[in-house]
């Protein structure tokens, strides 16, 4: 190899250049069907579960009936008014959360030009938790799934998917609607846990 | 025919360049599409998380806006009810108009019972009997409508055999959220 008078090789070292071209016509067409067919929203369904009674008979059917009896019994309630929530059985409720207003919807100048009602839903998920576990532990043979919304004619649907969303995370995947006047949901907390 | 000579020919328009500018003209330029190479992969990458090979099944109405939840259940074709403060549209008619009336009392809408109990004796007549699928139903509703017109939605598709209902919410893909206040 020819060397330069100070010694050092005179080879030429030439970059490799890939040709990106190829990369950017695949690139071209796959962009825009992946933009036609992406879904950046993702809608999914919430099932709600009927009032269920005791219908089936038979000898072989009466543990289960009694069974599903007892759940109905202990099946626990997540009361909402316009001012609390409250969480219980039909041995009592305890209170979860005080109602606040929760400024929404921005307009176009960043101004909240709605106003709305919320609750402290870590509250609502912690007190779900403590119910589940006394539930699973003095009743381990009942598999608790079913959860009543009761609630006033005016609590707002965000609000009632939000305390449904919650107790699906805790157990309750089988959630009831229940609407009724405040004075009937007063009534029906009657005593506390 | 001549074979060209090898002797530069000046370019017309760089006629008047630099000695500089001449030696560099046997250059050919090309531009670097690496940093486009890159923000291509980064755009391909997620259009490819967001890739939804079986579609929007679904049109969300302009008109209302849904809550949000974590819940994963896939959204079945079924008969869809759109609720909002002003009316109630099942399948893209509208069918009642929300006032302070309807508000003002709880059970069935007779208008929605019957609009509903048309479409499902027409299910009937052309599939010949009401299957289990046949009695689902997707509610769309506004994230503002008071609990008493959920109710009484639910109560008239209860009434007229849609026994199994389904609110139809935006997956909060926040999976860790559980409240946010």
């Amino acid at each position: 190899m020819a060397k330069a008078a100070s010694g050092r090789s005179r080879r030429v070292r030439h970059e490799a250049e890939l040709d990106m071209l190829p990369v950017m016509n695949l690139f071209c067409c796959i962009i825009p069907f992946l933009l036609l067919s992406a879904s950046f929203l993702e809608i999914t369904v919430i099932g709600m579960s009927g009032t269920e009674g005791v219908t089936a008979s038979g000898a072989g059917a009466a543990t289960a009936n009694l069974m599903r009896s007892e759940e109905d019994r202990l099946q626990p309630k997540i009361i909402i008014t316009e001012e609390e929530m409250f969480i219980g059985t039909s041995a009592g409720t305890v209170h979860v959360s005080y109602s606040f207003q929760e400024d929404r919807d921005t307009d176009q100048d960043g101004v909240y030009d709605t106003r709305v009602t919320s609750f402290h839903w870590d509250s609502l998920a912690t007190r779900i938790s403590e119910v589940r576990d006394l539930l699973s532990e003095n009743y381990p043979q009942i598999d608790f799934r079913k959860i009543i919304i009761l609630t006033v004619e005016e609590t707002r649907y965000e609000n009632i998917i939000r305390a449904i969303d919650i107790a699906g995370a805790a157990g309750f995947d089988m959630p009831g609607l229940q609407v009724a006047p405040s004075a009937s949901v007063a009534g029906a907390m009657g005593g506390r846990l | 025919m001549s074979i060209p000579s090898k002797r530069r020919v000046p370019l017309l328009l760089g006629s008047g360049k630099s000695k500089a500018v001449a030696r560099a003209g046997d250059q050919s330029a090309s531009l670097n599409l690496t940093s486009m190479i890159d923000m291509f992969t980064i755009l391909v990458v997620f259009l490819l998380k967001s890739y939804s090979a079986e579609g929007a099944i679904v049109t969300v109405s302009d008109a209302l806006t849904l809550p949000r939840a974590r819940s994963e259940s896939r959204m079945e074709l079924k008969l869809e009810i759109h609720v909002n403060n002003t009316v109630i549209v099942v399948d893209g008619d509208p069918v009642v108009a929300v006032d302070r009336n309807l508000l003002s009392t709880g059970g069935s809408i007779r208008p929605l019972v019957v609009r509903l109990r048309d479409h499902m004796e027409y299910s009937r007549n052309v599939r010949g009997a009401i299957t289990e699928e046949e009695t689902k139903i997707n509610i769309q509703g506004d994230r503002g409508i008071p609990a008493i017109l959920l109710q009484r939605v639910m109560a008239s598709c209860t009434e007229a055999g849609f026994t199994s209902q389904n609110l139809a919410v935006i997956k909060d893909e926040a999976s860790g959220r559980s409240g946010g206040d």
